[in-house]
């Protein structure tokens, strides 16, 4: 490795500190007592007791983590069988084809597929709320755990699957004893990145989410449009801390199976 | 895997996809025939070629390609210097780890540090320049979007760059190239996708954001997102949001050839 | 057909899509108990023949006989014959005995035979006391013997063997060679083993395969197409060759090189064109005066064991030559030979002719 020089050492650090300041800086005022985010008055923890003691906002925690743990776990399941569809697709063009699909919904912006599946459940005539919702992530999750899943198979040399049938195994022995416990660590993978991105998505859920039920994100954007509120502050040293406990498991299961599948951004 | 056991893969997926990929596209090109009434007509295209939608459209796009090249000369350097420290997944997960903080705390973050007493205007009076609205501006819209899409165009930069094969420095510099020609003739060509990748990233999402233009630029600026949302959950005009999107998909689908097929998946 | 005869095939041709055939027309038959090795340059259409008798693939014409029986249709996992696969194909989050007992828990046989089973197939690949070790743990070596043992646990009656020395270094691959033969003899049952390195042929086999283009060019112990290759692919294919162009003159005297020669083939037109066939380690090397041939030291190379000796006739024929001793370039030197060495190629013979013929003459010399 070449020895990092003066200049260069600056610029990344100033990356990071720009990177890193607004976040440091939410959770700095979460512990002010004088109530705005400039004037530091005194260390209190009055944010966090109003924050745990608000039922409304742990129901909305509560409503945030259903959805994404259901639409994470059903998304998961689709995905996997697509994965499998895909992988194993005969005919190139047919294998492209799916592959052009399943990227739609990843490229496309969150405003179209807000937008596009408020019109879809309205006109199937599905009240929107939390089922709306839960269909909206579990249709947004898919190709991504598709993503995550479909290079483990590829990976996987096709003499593994000639060598259990060569040993005997039927195709159903093929799938459940040597396919699935080979990919699972991209189902995890897959699993968890559809966790995140629920966790985490608000322009859809914002579109497609009706009167009664809110998740974090959308009441998170209520609250900051009607300014500042320290409130806020705290909650979001939490999900800080949360999301890093959550990225620390996420790296301790990518660094176990050695080779990552591949670094997810979000949005 | 035989026919029956491929399709047994495939009717959930295919399913998913006819649902929630094809027939939401299909509804909105359908709705942008339909004016707030619910009849049947051209109207909506012709407005969206008034002046109005027209200077919109191109301010949004303009706005776009600011953001997009700031986060490109940011990340360039950044990605590049990345690749030459010693731990250089640790430190690009560090870079990563604010994208997994959801958007909004981060945006609500500019709400304190651009605020009239906030942070940025303590900063600037204490250089003596004085404190001014940052807030509201068009400065604070393309920085925080910066901020928040450079993650995004670091992670494929990096990667391109960390596979360029080093021996291949070791024959420009054999052959005579200085470190200028070096990069100007064998890195920076050979990490183009990188940089296709990233500004496809972080450009479609520039035209579709419509939270960031609500909390930071006030209603200074209005990007294609803002305009479909409002025209959804405001306005109530289906119609003409659906042919906005319809707009913003072209552009889309324009902008994905435009920045070429890439070998890998998107995430 | 012999009761020995274990795998048939009759007639096989094997198509993908509208590409030309892998497998042209080809038919042999394999009996218990041997070890057979289907030798040829990558594409011949070997790995297919495998693939067939595995069951991976069907034939696209003719059949297919196992124990007297059809079995074109049946698929990979109901056939009596376990593969070792060019990569191992050992399954990564399985260990070592999970690998190896994967074919019997299929079969749902009892946790206390499984177990006696899987020692006993260690103990046979010179294993034992591995069972718990990852996969990811074993060198390279180690894989490949967990690799038999998980074949060899299910007692098929034949073994596939699919290059599976081809990743291992020079030294491990010998070694290897003498254990697969040592094991096949130990378990008396039929391995058809797949390479394109004619050492490795020639070292363990019963019987080879000679292949080329989806055909069988020549099959026959290692020893007759060592010495009495049928055509100047076999020739040149296994171990290195002199071939020069010939005419045999009557039956037991050949020309080349502008002489004649006593050789032992016959069966021959008189005066028909031919190829001769000499290898380079029975050519020894004497002064001009005593030798059979006059040539003249082109180039030299020192292989270890031997001198590789580049020389050319009069004619312009290159003769290379297998010496203990040393040469000198630019000399004159003589060659001699004995008449046994002298193998006599006819033009587009094909096994079967060839066989015929070395059968006349044969019968032919013992009437004298």
């Amino acid at each position: 490795m070449k020895k990092i020089r003066k200049w260069p050492a600056i610029y990344l650090a100033l990356i990071f500190i720009i990177l890193y300041a607004p976040i440091l800086y939410l959770i700095f005022y979460s512990f002010n007592s004088g109530g705005t985010m400039y004037q530091f008055e005194g260390f209190t923890l009055d944010w966090y007791r109003e924050l745990l003691t608000d039922t409304r906002l742990l129901i909305i925690v509560l409503n945030t983590v259903i959805i994404a743990l259901l639409s994470a776990a059903i998304s998961t399941i689709i995905g996997v069988a697509g994965a499998l569809a895909i992988a194993y697709a005969r005919k190139r063009r047919v294998k492209n084809t799916l592959l052009s699909l399943n990227n739609v919904l990843i490229v496309s912006p969150d405003v179209i597929i807000g937008a596009s599946f408020l019109i879809l459940f309205t006109m199937i005539g599905l009240k929107l709320g939390f089922v709306s919702v839960l269909l909206a992530h579990i249709a947004f999750s898919v190709p991504i755990v598709v993503l995550m899943v479909l290079p483990k198979i590829e990976e996987m040399s096709t003499s593994m699957i000639y060598a259990a049938m060569d040993l005997g195994a039927s195709r159903f022995d093929v799938l459940t004893k040597v396919i699935l416990p080979y990919i699972t660590p991209g189902i995890f993978a897959g699993f968890f990145m559809a966790l995140t991105y629920s966790l985490d998505d608000f322009a859809v859920t914002f579109f497609v989410t009706g009167n009664g039920f809110t998740t974090l994100s959308v009441e998170i954007y209520s609250l900051a449009r009607r300014g500042v509120s320290l409130n806020i502050n705290a909650l979001s040293a939490l999900l800080f801390l949360f999301t890093i406990i959550l990225v620390a498991g996420y790296y301790f299961i990518t660094k176990r199976n050695e080779k990552p599948n591949g670094m997810g951004v979000r949005q | 895997m035989r026919t029956n056991s491929r399709n047994f893969y495939l009717i959930p997926y295919v399913l998913w996809i006819a649902l929630f990929v094809v027939t939401p596209l299909l509804l909105v090109l359908y709705y942008s025939f339909f004016d707030i009434e619910g009849h049947f007509t051209l109207e909506n295209y012709r407005k969206f070629f008034t002046p109005v939608y027209l200077k919109m459209t191109l301010s949004s796009f303009w706005y776009a390609f600011l953001i997009t090249l700031f986060s490109l000369l940011i990340a360039y350097p950044t990605a590049y210097l990345l690749t030459k420290t010693k731990h250089k997944q640790l430190w690009l997960l560090l870079i990563i780890l604010p994208s997994w903080i959801n958007l909004l705390l981060k945006a609500y973050a500019f709400l304190g540090i651009f605020g009239t007493y906030g942070a940025a205007n303590s900063f600037l009076e204490a250089l003596g320049i004085g404190g001014r609205q940052i807030l509201f501006t068009d400065f604070s819209f393309i920085f925080v979007s910066v901020y928040i899409f450079l993650p995004f165009m670091i992670l494929p930069i990096f990667n391109s760059l960390d596979e360029l094969n080093p021996t291949l420095l070791d024959a420009s510099n054999d052959l005579g190239g200085s470190s200028w020609v070096t990069f100007k003739r064998v890195i920076f060509p050979l990490t183009l996708d990188g940089v296709k990748a990233g500004c496809q990233i972080v450009f479609i999402p520039a035209l579709s954001l419509f939270m960031l233009t609500r909390l930071i630029a006030g209603n200074r600026v209005i990007t294609l997102g803002t305009a479909i949302e409002q025209h959804f959950l405001v306005t109530q005009d289906w119609g003409m949001g659906s042919t906005i999107a319809v707009f913003l998909i072209i552009a889309m689908v324009f902008i994905m050839v435009l920045t070429g097929r890439r070998k890998r998946g998107i995430l | 057909m012999t009761d020995n005869t274990i795998i048939r095939f009759n007639s096989v041709t094997k198509k993908y899509d509208n590409d030309p055939p892998v497998l042209k027309n080809v038919s042999f038959e394999i009996e218990r108990g041997k070890f057979y090795t289907l030798l040829g340059p990558s594409g011949c259409g070997k790995t297919t023949i495998l693939r067939l008798i595995a069951g991976f693939t069907e034939p696209s014409e003719g059949d297919i006989y196992f124990n007297g029986r059809v079995i074109n249709n049946v698929p990979a996992n109901k056939r009596q014959v376990n593969t070792v696969f060019q990569d191992y194909a050992l399954f990564p989050h399985l260990n070592v005995f999970e690998n190896i007992a994967f074919g019997l828990k299929i079969k749902k046989m009892k946790k206390a035979d499984i177990e006696r089973k899987v020692k006993e197939a260690l103990r046979f690949v010179n294993l034992e006391g591995y069972e718990n070790r990852e996969i990811k743990e074993m060198s390279g070596g180690q894989r490949q013997r967990v690799a038999i043992a998980r074949a060899i646990v299910n007692e098929p009656e034949v073994i596939l063997l699919d290059e599976p020395l081809s990743a291992l270094d020079l030294k491990l691959r010998t070694e290897m060679q003498y254990e697969l033969r040592e094991l096949q003899r130990n378990l008396g049952i039929t391995f058809i083993f797949v390479t394109h390195d004619q050492e490795e042929a020639l070292a363990m086999s019963d019987e080879i395969f000679v292949l080329n283009n989806g055909k069988i060019e020549q099959s026959g112990t290692p020893t007759d197409i060592y010495d009495e290759p049928i055509n100047r692919f076999v020739a040149d294919f296994i171990g290195e060759s002199n071939i020069v162009p010939g005419t045999m003159i009557k039956d037991y005297q050949v020309q080349f090189a502008g002489k004649l020669f006593e050789c032992v083939d016959g069966g021959f037109e008189p005066n028909e064109d031919v190829e001769i066939v000499i290898r380079p380690e029975d050519l020894a090397i004497t002064a001009p005066a005593d030798g059979k041939l006059n040539v003249k030291v082109d180039s030299q190379l020192f292989r270890g064991v031997h001198y590789e000796i580049s020389c050319y006739d009069s004619d312009g024929n290159e003769w290379l030559v297998h010496s203990t001793k040393k040469a000198t370039v630019g000399d004159q030197i003589g060659l001699y030979f004995d008449p046994e060495a002298i193998h006599v190629m006819r033009h587009g013979e094909t096994e079967e002719e060839f066989d015929k013929r070395l059968e006349a003459y044969e019968e032919g010399s013992y009437e004298n």
